[in-house]
Order: structure tokens, then C-alpha cells, then sequence
């Protein structure tokens, strides 16, 4: 009988184990700016690179909650805490606004795609699969690739290249991409490598600590099998709006031996961001998974170029685009 | 002879032995080779309360309705037809949650096999209760989607699983009607079941990264129960089912949380069938069926 006893104990015990509380706040200024702070604290994966003190961040802002708050006031006070993060991956968002950190806007825009349209293109070119692309008089090739969300069909990347494979050189213009999907970087880059690449390495939390991560996870890309590829020298034109997974695309591409970035550093945002939720249903996205270039380098804070090119006011006067400029200059000097 | 070949000779003998006396062990209930053990078969529609969490995807509980397509069929077993029975269950579920706040909806699809072999124990303390006991193997799986999320838009879940089955049936008369009022319990106990890590993307996995994310399933990380009551009035040869369901699924790895709770209104109809073919019941056809 005493065994019997025994063993529905440790029954009940196991069950206990497997039956886990999740914490919940309420649905008030407090509980609210609580369950923020928690999914941040427990998700967020930049705290020690960026050297951030979540704790006093906390301590400093719940100061200035106040019961009767409205939902604006709050909305500001936790996006002027989520700032402390530096992170351009880092949203608050309500159905009234969604707060953000764009680094990009404190730096020169060097692009105007008007000028590009009318004083490159002639306002003639093609376009596939969110591609503008045209071969310049100088018989360099020009794609502009404006959002990683549009993905890139292979049978249109083949087209694509097919029409600019009589070019002596390509500029790929990845200026004010904000990111989108990482698998199109792949897509990408695989039609202008020959040979299995080491594309970078990518961690995850694995748990609610600050310093709770997997191992690194190298991955790496092969060329686009059966389809075509451009292996003669190419610019990547960069600027602080190449944000996230255009930050990865120039990353990965850096390490080309064919390729040079020209342009500015971009905007970074190496982590993969996931998404949580406050108990007003407001949502918080976050960087939650980093991932690094080929020499596990954290790219957050941007990828340089090869070679700094600002946009010069003169340039802009005559029309001309100092970048695109730069590029066509050192594909001629590579041909 | 060598050793192989008398070793090949006396597992030869032993198989042969196995042939002969199985079929006589088989007969143990049935005397006659003419048993027919019907299919007792219901299919249900079921409406009810379902509550999810799921800490990868978002830390608020969520609730709303659950849907659910059901069948279930009962059949005495060949080998022993008055003493085992075999339980067949598939079900494909749809959840349609809410947050708290409504500004948000998750859905939730999962679809279940399970099919169980169970001991009978007839008028168990009193006449025409029956008590069924014995094992089970599931599979379940399927995905949950919170498309207001980024890079952990879905958690998708696959849990094949090993456990115990059980049933009590009692047989009555509502009016002159028969009744059949029944419990059907299924209990996962080991298995396996896939999880990603606490922030682990799809697309790291996408990428190769495939470690880690099979997991053992026990009591100590994960708890599932499938509980049916339901009362079958019985109009000639159709069956009609009205009952209630309850599932709970509590899992616990990587410090991600999963608690789904159901409530749900049974409906089915059904019916005995004998799937005797063409040469139709012989006169000294014995009929043992599952459960009623």
C-alpha cells in the first residue's frame, strides 16, 4: 500500500512539471509596461553587445507611470524606452502608430532614384519581380532592387541576367532596401557565386536570460543549380537604408572576391526579429536571433563599404549620382 | 547437423507450434468460426470553448471556438472477440482564438489518429457495465498561426505518442429505447514530439540547423488527455450521439509553454455495422459486438 502512495506521488509530481504558469499582467499602465519590459528582457538578444542595463532602463522609466495614464501617454513613454535599445528591428505597435528607430534618418539619403531614372535610364527599363534593370550606355548593367519582401522568381532572375549578360560589369543597387526576406538573399546570391560559399552563422535565445544562446550555426550557400549566372566583376551600391536582410545581402556579398561595396555603411540589423504581445494587445516586435557575417562579426550595427561614397550637393545639381558614379568607375577600371 | 541448422529446426518447430495453438486460443470465446464482430461506427461534429497559449508565439492566453470533425469506430478484436476490443479514432480540429483585447485572431489546425486495443471487463459491479482498459498510439499534429507575428508567426506541433486507452459502457433503456452512455479516455504517456528552441526561427532550421528539436515526451514535459462522455440513443439501426469533450495538451521544453484547454458539445450519428459480404449471416452466426 505504502508503495501504491509512492507512486502516485511521484505521478502528481511529473504531472506538476509539465502543467507550467506563464506570468500575467493586467491590462493597466502598470501591467502593461511590465509585460513589455519582461518580453524584452527575456527575448531580446542584444542587451550585452550594446551594453544596456535593462534593469536600471526599468527602473528609470516605471518612475513616470501613473494609473490614469492614457494609452497615448503610455504608447510614448515605452517607445521612448524601447530607443534605449538602438535597434531599428525594435516596434511598438498600436492600431494609432508604430514607434521605431531609424537610424538611417540622421544620415545623408545618397539616393535619389529620380536622378538615376531620368539621368541613367532615360526612363527606360525593364522591370521583373520588384527588379528595375537596364544595361547603361557604358554597357554596364544596372538592377536596382528596392524591397527583400518581393520575391525574386527564378525563371525572372534568369531572364534577368540573360538580358544583362552582355554588360561588362553590374551595379546591384540595394540603396534604401529596408529588408524582407531572408530566403531572396539566398536566391540572390546564388546566381553570382561558382562554388559552395560560407555565408555567415546564426544563434537563437535559448532561454529568458541575457546571455542564454545556442551555438552559432554556420550556414553557407551554393550556386543557383541549372540556372544562370554573372561571375564578372560587380558593385553593390549601399546606404544607411540597407536595413536588415539587405544588411545580410551585403554582408554575404562583401565576401565575394568579385564584388566591392561602394557607397555608405548600411543600417544594419542583424537580428532576426520575433514578435510579442501586451496585454492591450499592442504588439512589440524585437531582435531575437542574431546572425553574423562569414568572420562571426555581428552585423547590427551596419556592414561598411569597401569604398565610403557620400552624394555630393554638386552631383545632385547636374543630375548626376555620386555612388553610381563611383560604381561604373571601378567596373571600368576591373575591365 | 550442425549448430545453425538445429537451432533453424527448433525455431521451425516453434513457429509451427505458434500456428497450431493461436487459432485455438483465438477460438477461446468464440466456438464457432462463424463469429461476426460488427464495426460500432459514429461520426461527430463537435462545437465547443477552446483556450490556447503558447508562449512561442505570444504570452497571452487566447480563447475562442474549437471545431471539430470526428469518427470513431469500435470493433471486437479477431483473436479474442468477447475479451478485446480495438478503438479507431480520427479527428481534424480548428481553432479560431481571440486575445483578450479581440484586435487579434490565431487559428489553429491539428489532425489525430489514435487507435487503441482494450482489455473487456463486462458487468463490472453491476449487470451491463463494461470496463475497458489497455494501450494506445497516437499521432497528432498540425500548426498554429498568429499572423501578427514576424519570424515566429507559427508554432507547428507533431507528437506521436504511445499511452493508455480506457472506457466504461453502460447499456440501458431510455422509454423503449436502448441507451448506451460511455467515457472514453485516451492518455498519451511516452513519446516524442517536435519542438523548436525558446527563440529558434524556422529559418534557422530552414537553413540545416535541425538539432534539438525531437524531444522525448513523458509526463515530466508533456501531458495530454482526451476525455468523451456521450450518450447514444439507438433508432433502429442508426445511432444518434450527444455528448462532451474534453482535451487538455500541457507541454513544458524549452522554456516555451503550451496549455490548450477544449470544452465541446458532441453531436454524431452512427450505427452497428455487420460487414458480413455477400454470403450473408449464417444461422449459426455468433455476433459479438464492441460495445453495445
Amino acid at each position: 500500500m505504502k508503495q501504491l502512495w509512492i507512486i502516485l506521488l511521484l505521478v502528481v509530481v511529473t504531472l506538476l512539471t509539465a502543467c507550467h504558469d506563464t506570468e500575467e499582467w493586467n491590462n493597466d499602465p502598470y501591467g502593461n509596461f511590465d509585460a513589455l519590459w519582461t518580453a524584452l528582457d527575456e527575448h531580446y538578444s542584444f542587451f550585452e553587445y550594446k551594453d544596456i542595463d535593462w534593469n536600471e532602463v526599468r527602473a528609470r522609466y516605471r518612475t513616470k507611470l501613473t494609473p490614469g495614464m492614457t494609452q497615448g501617454e503610455l504608447f510614448d513613454l515605452c517607445s521612448t524606452m524601447l530607443k534605449e535599445l538602438r535597434d531599428g528591428h525594435t516596434n511598438l505597435i498600436a492600431s494609432h502608430d508604430v514607434s521605431r528607430y531609424w537610424i538611417w534618418e540622421q544620415y545623408p539619403l545618397n539616393y535619389d532614384e529620380r536622378i538615376i531614372d531620368e539621368h541613367y535610364l532615360n526612363f527606360d527599363y525593364r522591370r521583373a519581380c520588384g527588379i528595375k534593370y537596364q544595361i547603361l550606355s557604358s554597357n554596364f548593367g544596372y538592377m536596382y532592387y528596392g524591397d527583400f519582401s518581393t520575391n525574386i522568381g527564378e525563371g525572372n532572375l534568369d531572364q534577368i541576367l540573360s538580358y544583362l549578360s552582355t554588360a561588362d560589369g553590374l551595379v546591384i543597387d540595394v540603396r534604401s532596401n529596408g529588408g524582407g526576406f531572408l530566403q531572396n538573399v539566398e536566391t540572390l546570391v546564388g546566381r553570382f557565386i561558382d562554388g559552395r560559399i560560407h555565408a555567415g552563422s546564426i544563434t537563437h535565445k535559448n532561454g529568458p536570460g541575457h546571455n542564454d544562446f545556442a551555438e552559432p550555426y554556420d550556414y553557407y550557400f551554393e550556386p543557383t543549380k541549372n540556372h544562370i549566372h554573372y561571375l564578372k566583376p560587380v558593385v553593390v551600391l549601399a546606404n544607411r537604408g540597407s536595413f536588415s536582410a539587405t544588411n545580410n545581402f551585403v554582408s554575404i556579398m562583401k565576401s565575394l572576391p568579385n564584388v566591392t561595396i561602394v557607397g555608405d555603411t548600411t543600417g544594419g540589423g542583424c537580428g532576426l526579429p520575433f514578435t510579442s504581445e501586451l496585454p492591450n494587445g499592442w504588439r512589440v516586435r524585437f531582435s531575437a536571433a542574431p546572425i553574423c557575417d562569414a568572420q562571426g562579426n555581428l552585423t547590427e550595427f551596419g556592414v561598411a563599404p569597401d569604398v565610403k561614397v557620400d552624394q555630393t550637393a554638386d552631383d545632385t545639381a547636374r543630375g548626376h549620382d555620386t555612388l553610381l558614379d563611383s560604381a561604373l568607375q571601378i567596373l571600368a577600371q576591373k575591365h | 547437423m550442425n549448430l545453425n541448422q538445429k537451432i533453424r529446426n527448433r525455431a521451425l518447430a516453434a513457429l509451427a507450434a505458434l500456428v497450431v495453438v493461436l487459432p485455438v486460443a483465438a477460438a477461446d470465446d468464440s466456438d464457432s468460426i462463424d463469429v461476426v464482430r460488427p464495426v460500432a461506427s459514429m461520426s461527430t461534429v463537435e462545437v465547443g470553448h477552446a483556450s490556447l497559449l503558447d508562449t512561442y508565439l505570444t504570452p497571452i492566453t487566447y480563447t475562442g471556438v474549437n471545431l471539430r470533425l470526428g469518427h470513431q469506430s469500435m470493433r471486437a478484436m479477431k483473436f479474442s472477440p468477447e475479451r478485446w476490443v480495438s478503438r479507431l479514432e480520427a479527428g481534424i480540429d480548428y481553432d479560431n482564438v481571440q486575445n483578450m483585447v479581440g484586435n487579434n485572431t490565431m487559428h489553429s489546425l491539428m489532425v489525430e489518429g489514435r487507435w487503441a486495443m482494450m482489455r473487456r471487463y463486462r458487468d463490472v459491479f453491476t449487470t451491463g457495465l463494461q470496463l475497458m482498459a489497455g494501450g494506445m498510439a497516437q499521432l497528432r499534429g498540425g500548426a498554429i498561426y498568429d499572423p501578427a507575428n514576424s519570424n515566429n508567426v507559427v508554432a507547428v506541433k507533431i507528437h506521436p505518442s504511445v499511452g493508455l486507452a480506457g472506457a466504461a459502457v453502460y447499456g440501458t433503456r431510455i422509454g423503449s429505447k436502448p441507451l448506451t452512455l460511455s467515457c472514453h479516455v485516451s492518455l498519451p504517456v511516452i513519446g516524442a514530439f517536435f519542438s523548436p528552441d525558446y527563440d529558434e526561427s524556422y529559418y534557422e532550421i530552414y537553413l540545416g540547423n535541425r538539432s534539438g528539436l525531437v524531444h522525448a515526451g513523458w509526463w515530466g514535459n508533456r501531458f495530454d488527455m482526451d476525455t468523451q462522455i456521450a450518450a447514444d440513443i439507438h433508432l433502429g439501426e442508426t445511432v444518434l450521439r450527444l455528448g462532451y469533450r474534453n482535451r487538455i495538451e500541457r507541454s513544458w521544453v524549452s522554456n516555451i509553454n503550451t496549455r490548450i484547454t477544449t470544452h465541446a458539445l458532441v453531436l454524431g450519428i452512427g450505427g452497428e455495422f455487420l460487414g458480413i459480404g455477400r454470403k450473408g449471416l449464417s444461422s449459426n452466426a455468433r455476433i459479438i459486438s464492441s460495445i453495445y
